[in-house]
């Protein structure tokens, strides 16, 4: 099987086509928008008079960027906007210099927290120089069920930084509203502003009422007249230590007073009384559906406690935490993740105001994990039984006691535990065979270290392949063996996808290698996207997002850096894959030796191919059709080929044979003839089970005539057709 | 500050949650339930958490409708389903609806709408045994669980149309009345959203109908087929218990179509010594005998696999799998790759010395649809009466002698100890040891020899420890032995 050429990319749109999205992004004074959380944050960018937008993909943002690229031509170029899907998160915050000096809006995004760690530099700088024109950065928070990344707090940097958080509730009009905020307190405090945006949030479907989009003053197409150079700008002695006081003295007050003039935070009264609840605006519908839960609001969130719902999470704002609480003798405080950053800050206000009233928080709620329906009824619960009066309280008790009771029954008929389902490399995907070659490899010269790197190529740490020990992030698995591999008997392995050598692979790593001298081997899996996050283009793709054909080389970068040892493996050829593995483990002392593997994405290239052959087969051209199948008979039923292949296509069958104990191997229709599953059983000498079928639809007269003697010739020896 | 004074009868949305697995077009379904909800006039609001683009994970869908039009206020939609308000459940594999049990969502209140087919998950997949979990139990704790179930058999329904799952489940959704929405808007969404709308309004009205049948339409267990041995052997077999029968029947057709007849006989005079020792009322022992002997006995070497690969049918099952006819070109690549060990063991052993060295084998791509690729195949089957003399051949018949003596020792130990040939039955079990091909086969035959070798002394000295060691066999066995 051949990998996808660099210009076969170069036509192919990425993972979805946006062409509906980009008409709302077009909407006008009046009209409604339909569509998804993160599309209407769009929206709102567009409204706000942006001058540029930037960013890295990931989920759950990813769709922002890609939106953006596609509609290049109609909106972005119209408004003189300026647009790019930068290199990195560093790339993308670095942007946001265009507004320290100048009147110009812009927004960033990435996926928080880890795009938030690889922008920090820029974003530390930019928060100590502060800023003229309104700056966003947009993070797609990725935290809780099924998220990809290590679970930490968006908050420290916010509050290390000193720049203002947003965390809006999760009502679309609302929102769009709040992000058209940022600006105003980005302005008002002369500081960048971060939009956290939950995951679920950024998936979420509503409506809103949409604005005419707003051309910013200066743009591309009307520029600035002239550059401003001011050395209070820069972050040096003595303008450093200013910044640092202007932080506290006026840059996050003046944020607290717009946010208090524009009533960014809500106080949603209800029946009064004197009890409360203090969430973040993300948290709010979840808290209003476990007070419905519990007996204490309605449908609408009419509800028995008031609710003090904070869009703004940081700063805090003194004065509006006081009011809410002077009347009070409890509140709780709904703060997802970890440290409770909210709820210190709120009992030092009432510590330092001296106010009676008791802080819960993460007495009554799970101090780690994501805040979800079930997890903040159990907690508002015990609130509402603890500190309510007689009525609020036992009623809250009975029910979350009955809602328990129903759980718990309903579980009992549950046999045993459901089969864990983590994510796992597609079918026929090209990455998939580096892993069985290193597994088999490694039953050839025993276990060696294999540092893995984000993306895909991740999941052959796990089951089937389990040949990952560290990942230790974007671009980092051969820096990441740096001080690993002299400590080892066997040389070790770093697999980095293209999306992490463009990342930062190449200088921290390959790089680096060369310059230390280190003895490595690299694995590059060239799969011609980032392709986790949705098939992204990468420098080495051969187009831009928005579709300018450019191709940066991976092989050209490596040799400009005097890297010698350099193959090439087709990764669909395990024999040659793993023979070319072996000679760069042998080669101990040669330096950095560097194996790529260069076969497009699967998805991306069925994506493409499918059609076509669809189209093909309608107006009737030669079309294979191509499977591969297991004989039931020959298969032992040991299941080493699932062992080493792990194909979502390879699957379990019972065999109708009495005599087979184990079920026998089977490969179902979602095949995509990659013939891994062939290789793989050459490879460790399994069981002859599998075949390769080829039908040839539409095929030519002499194809069919050779056919046909063929088929009498079998005849003859006594096969059926 | 915000004041919301508003009211209404109804005290909560209408909750849905959709689990799926990636690939399944959950996605699409959802895009429908929006656009039909909207298009109704209901207010209502979907998300997901499809973070990552991988196609095998699971992932889920939440979806929450305010069942009156033009509300008195803004309703409060939220993303996560709970505990206790979930009406309605929609799995696109059963474990994922066991999943949703298991996380506490589906309760007696839940309608639960899943298609019945398995999908295994890896951790299923790479155990030697069998790690399936099966559905049957999962869909009678859903059975139970559950407020209601519809049962999707996806296949059946969908047989004869382009019809996919996440459109038959739309179909039932609406079905269970339980969303206020009509079919004709349904069907609406559908062809608005304009991905593949034929076979998906099909496959909506397939479910629309099953779900207002009700009818349950669990998947028929898959039977096994037993083939019958001649007539000539029916005294034979005549003189088993009824129990074993079947499977002695199937073994003999198996090993006259693998050697020949004397071969069966063979077989049936093996079996006749366990029968005679077996007392146990059950008669257990000799059907597990029956079974694994025959297998054993129909080892696989390169002959067999060239009597396999010709099977007349053959052919026309691969066609039939490919869903073309006999008239079109088809080409078959058969993956073998036959080492030393494997010729050495279909010659007789004074003539080892015509295998040259083939190093990690020969890696064949035999074009078994091709006349030369046919041929070749052909020609390995017709050595079949050449076997007999085979290394391996010799080989095999004395591990599994070894093996039926070691059987016929322990029950031995059974009947002094009274227990019903229950090591008997355990050993003959350690047969699953004899299977697979080149290494894989060699290992589990060292195994058993090296175990059968002390069989004898370790029965009289520690039979307690022998036990125990028999039984950690046979867990290995069917374990995974990445893990072990």
């Amino acid at each position: 099987m051949d990998g996808g050429t660099a210009l076969a990319r170069v036509t192919q749109s990425g993972e979805r086509s946006f062409t509906k999205e980009i008409q709302k992004l077009t909407l006008g004074k009046g009209e409604e928008f339909h569509g998804e959380g993160i599309l209407a944050v769009t929206k709102a960018l567009l409204q706000s008079g942006v001058a540029y937008v930037g960013g890295y993909p990931g989920a759950p943002m990813s769709h922002l960027i890609d939106v953006l690229a596609e509609a290049s031509d109609e909106i972005l170029e119209p408004m003189g906007i300026t647009y790019e899907q930068s290199a990195s998160e560093a790339g993308a915050a670095a942007l946001l210099s265009a507004s320290v000096h100048y009147p110009l809006r812009g927004a960033v995004t990435w996926k928080s927290v880890v795009g938030t760690n690889v922008a920090s530099d820029a974003l530390s700088n930019l928060a100590s120089t502060g800023v003229k024109g309104g700056s966003l950065i947009i993070l797609g928070d990725d935290y809780g069920e099924g998220s990809s990344i290590m679970q930490e707090r968006t908050y420290t940097f916010a509050m290390k930084s000193s720049i203002p958080l947003m965390d809006p509730r999760y009502d679309m009009e609302r929102m769009v509203d709040l992000t058209e905020h940022c600006f105003g307190i980005s302005e008002a405090s002369n500081m960048p502003i971060f939009l956290n945006m939950r995951i679920r949030a950024c998936h979420l479907t509503g409506s809103f009422i949409a604005k005419d989009n707003k051309i910013s003053e200066f743009n591309a197409n009307n520029p600035i007249p002239e550059q401003i150079y001011d050395v209070t700008k820069i972050v040096l002695p003595p303008a450093s230590y200013q910044h640092e006081v202007a932080k506290f003295e006026e840059r996050l007050p003046a944020a607290a007073k717009y946010a208090q003039e524009n009533n960014i935070n809500e106080v949603f009264p209800g029946a009064g009384g004197r009890l409360g609840i203090i969430t973040q605006g993300g948290t709010y519908t979840v808290v209003m559906r476990a007070l419905q839960r519990l007996g204490a609001a309605d449908a609408f969130g009419n509800s028995d406690i008031p609710v003090f719902c904070m869009n703004m999470v940081y700063p805090l704002i003194t004065d509006e935490i006081v009011d809410f609480m002077k009347d009070k003798d409890s509140v709780l405080i709904v703060e997802e993740g970890n440290p409770n950053y909210i709820e210190t800050q709120i009992a030092e206000i009432a510590h330092r105001k001296q106010i009676n009233c008791r802080v819960h928080g993460k007495d009554m709620l799970p101090m780690a994990g994501e805040y979800v329906s079930n997890v903040v009824r159990e907690g508002v619960a015990q609130y509402l039984a603890e500190e309510g009066p007689a009525e609020i309280s036992n009623t809250a008790l009975e029910k979350n006691t009955e809602i328990q009771a129903k759980t718990q029954t309903a579980q009992s008929y549950l046999p045993g535990p459901m089969p864990p389902r983590p994510p796992s490399f597609c079918t026929g995907c090209p990455e998939r065979p580096i892993m069985s070659a290193l597994k088999l490899l490694m039953k050839e010269r025993g276990k060696f270290h294999i540092s893995m790197d984000i993306g895909c190529n991740l999941f052959g740490s796990l089951p089937p392949f389990n040949v990952g020990n560290t990942v230790l992030g974007y671009g980092l698995s051969l820096a990441s063996s740096g001080a690993i591999g002299p400590a080892l008997d066997q040389p070790n392995v770093a697999i980095m996808g293209d999306g992490g050598f463009w990342h930062n692979g190449f200088t921290s790593g390959v790089v680096n290698t060369r310059w230390n001298k280190y003895d490595s081997v690299l694995v590059i899996l060239d799969n011609g996207y980032a392709a986790a996050t949705g098939q992204h283009k990468v420098p080495s793709t051969g187009a831009t997002p928005r579709g300018m054909a450019s191709l940066l080389s991976i092989e050209d970068a490596l040799k400009g850096v005097g890297v010698k040892w350099i193959k090439q493996v087709d990764s669909y050829s395990m024999e040659a894959t793993i023979k070319v593995l072996r000679e760069a483990m042998n080669a101990r002392g040669e330096g950095l030796r560097v194996v790529i593997s260069n076969n497009e994405c699967m998805l991306a290239r069925q994506r493409r191919e499918k059609p076509a052959k669809a189209a093909a087969l309608k107006a009737g051209q030669r079309v294979a059709q191509e499977k591969f199948g297991v004989d039931e008979e020959v298969c032992s039923g040991d299941h080493s080929c699932m062992r080493l292949s792990g194909c979502p296509s390879l699957t379990l069958k019972q065999s109708a044979d009495p005599l087979k104990e184990t079920p026998v191997a089977h490969v179902d229709e979602t095949c995509v003839a990659c013939g891994n599953c062939g290789e793989v059983a050459h490879a460790a000498q399994l069981c002859p089970s599998f075949y390769k079928a080829e039908a040839i639809q539409n095929a030519g007269v002499f194809r069919h005539l050779g056919s046909a003697i063929n088929r009498s010739l079998l005849a003859m020896m006594g096969a059926k057709q | 500050m915000n004041e919301i004074k508003a009211t209404s009868t109804i005290d909560r949305p209408i909750c849905l949650l959709l689990g799926a697995l990636g690939g399944q077009g959950g996605g699409v379904l959802i895009d429908w339930l929006v656009d039909a909800a909207m298009r109704a006039g209901y207010p209502a609001q979907a998300t997901s958490t499809p973070g990552v683009a991988q196609r095998t994970g699971a992932t889920t869908y939440y979806f929450e409708l305010f069942p009156e039009k033009n509300p008195p206020a803004h309703p409060i939609f939220t993303f996560f389903p709970a505990s206790g308000d979930l009406d309605l459940m929609i799995a696109m594999e059963p474990t994922e609806a066991g999943r949703a049990i298991e996380r506490g969502f589906v309760t007696d209140c839940t309608t639960v709408i899943t298609a019945t087919e398995r999908v295994y998950s890896t951790a299923e997949k790479v155990s030697a045994g069998d790690g399936r979990i099966d559905a049957g139990p999962v869909l009678e704790a859903l059975e139970q669980a559950t407020k209601q179930l519809i049962q999707l058999d996806v296949k059946a329904l969908s047989a004869g149309t382009a019809a996919r799952g996440n459109a038959i489940a739309f179909g039932a959704i609406v079905g269970t009345g339980i969303l206020p929405l009509t079919a004709e808007d349904c069907r609406a969404s559908i062809t608005e959203k304009g991905v593949a709308v034929e076979s998906n309004l099909a496959g909506f009205e397939i479910g629309l109908k099953t779900a207002k049948a009700d009818t349950k339409t669990a998947p028929a267990k898959d039977g096994l087929t037993f083939n019958a041995a001649p007539e000539s052997f029916a005294s034979d077999i005549a003189a088993f218990p009824t129990s074993a029968r079947d499977i002695i029947g199937h073994g003999i057709d198996r090993l006259i179509d693998y050697q020949n007849e004397s071969y069966a006989r063979l077989y049936l005079k093996r079996l006749g010594t366990v029968r005679d020792l077996d007392t146990g009322a059950d008669k257990k022992l000799t059907g597990e005998v029956a079974r694994h002997l025959a297998r054993w006995m129909s080892y696989e070497d390169v002959i067999r696999v060239g009597q396999l690969k010709t099977r007349p049918g053959r052919l026309s099952h691969i066609r039939s799998e490919l869903g073309v006819d006999a008239g079109v070109p088809l080409k078959v690549t058969d993956f073998f790759k036959p080492g030393r060990d494997e010729f050495l063991g279909a010659l007789p052993k004074n003539l080892g010395w015509l295998v040259p060295n083939l190093g990690n084998g020969i890696a064949l791509h035999i074009q078994t649809g091709s006349f030369t690729g046919y041929a070749m195949l052909k020609f390995l089957s017709a050595l079949k009466p050449l076997r007999s003399k085979s290394a391996q051949y010799l080989e095999e018949q004395a591990a599994i002698e070894q093996w039926l003596d070691a059987v016929s020792k322990a029950t031995m130990i059974d009947q002094a100890a009274a227990v019903d040939n229950n090591l008997a039955i355990r050993t003959a079990n350690l047969a699953i040891l004899a299977r697979g091909y080149g290494q894989v086969r060699k290992t589990g035959l060292t195994k058993l020899n090296e175990l059968f070798a002390e069989w004898s002394s370790k029965l009289t000295s520690d039979a307690a420890s022998l036990s125990a060691e028999v039984d950690q066999m046979i867990l290995l066995a069917h374990a995974n032995p990445d893990e072990a």
